[in-house]
């Protein structure tokens, strides 16, 4: 059981994890920053759920397979092995995702027209169904991860900061 | 068919039974007095006059502390979030934050939270918060 004296306390890699997430942008206006943004997202196959423009913000989710070789290579010689125990071992694998980003960018000083803007990128898995001996494993289990994957976030940036020109220049 | 009778008698009585006790409680929705100081720790006054600054620094508080921003609601400072937690991301905690003005400059900011569907009430928790938030506004 966590102590919920945790959940509101900062974490050592917080800051380490708010720098990964960040990047300091230019651009005249928030609105345009933000469509751009929005475009991005759009590109990445990203279907844009929720936006609010004083606030400067933007949630989108993709829905995805999340099958992978690998486990279902494991649950087939997991499988295998258990005929020899003369059981049925069959391990649930990841069935299905769904991919989320939350944007949210704010001016750095009032006068100035750059903007930070920090996203977050997170999954939810669904599992299939499985079985251990006689008993069955329903499908359907939930786990979630945050994606700290610096390449993920490098791209998107690369992604705005070309998205920002093009928007400027009407392209 | 003595038996059939006896039956559905039983269940009648049964039926008056389970309509009396459903009786909602006459102080369902009275104020306690533990409800007064649960919102007294769940709100801090700060010294800020601008409503939208001190949004983005509890949004980016928020983030700072792993929450995903689920809801912003700019005109009537209303943000809500939500994070995973605990032993294999099984739990769920959800926060939600409203900012106020309190005078001209003055801002009141009330959190609340709850952990898998029961309100988090001890104020140890919302101390912690607010310290980060209080990074989070002066270091914006």
């Amino acid at each position: 059981m966590p102590k919920p004296e945790s959940f509101f306390q900062l974490s050592p890699s917080s800051a380490k994890h708010k720098a990964l997430q960040s990047r300091i942008i230019e651009s005249s206006k928030d609105t345009e920053l933000l469509s751009a943004s929005a475009a991005v997202l759009q590109d990445l196959g990203f279907q844009i759920e929720e936006s609010n423009t004083a606030a400067g913000m933007l949630r989108a989710v993709k829905e995805r397979s999340a099958r992978e070789y690998s486990q279902e290579i494991t649950r087939g010689f997991v499988f295998l092995l258990g005929l020899f125990a003369q059981t049925a071992i069959i391990i649930p694998v990841d069935l299905h995702q769904q991919i989320a980003a939350t944007l949210v960018m704010h001016p750095i000083d009032n006068s100035s027209s750059r903007f930070n803007v920090r996203i977050v990128f997170y999954r939810t898995i669904w599992k299939s169904d499985g079985a251990s001996g006689s008993q069955s494993i329903p499908p359907g289990s939930q786990s979630m991860e945050m994606i700290y994957n610096a390449k993920i976030y490098q791209q998107f940036f690369a992604k705005l900061s070309k998205s920002v020109f093009l928007e400027i220049h009407q392209i | 068919m003595n038996g059939r009778v006896l039956i559905l008698s039983f269940l009648f009585i049964l039926q008056a039974c389970s309509t009396g006790s459903s009786k909602p409680p006459a102080n369902l929705l009275a104020l306690t007095e533990a409800q007064m100081k649960i919102r007294s720790y769940q709100t801090r006054v700060f010294d800020l006059s601008d409503q939208q600054k001190t949004l983005r620094a509890v949004v980016s508080a928020l983030m700072d502390l792993g929450f995903i921003v689920e809801r912003v609601n700019a005109p009537l400072g209303l943000v809500t979030a939500a994070k995973f937690a605990g032993s294999g991301n099984s739990g769920f905690v959800e926060a939600t934050v409203m900012i106020k003005p309190k005078g001209d400059n003055q801002m009141e900011i009330r959190a609340n939270a709850i952990f898998n569907t029961k309100p988090i009430e001890d104020p140890k928790v919302y101390q912690n918060f607010f310290t980060t938030l209080q990074k989070s506004l002066f270091s914006s």
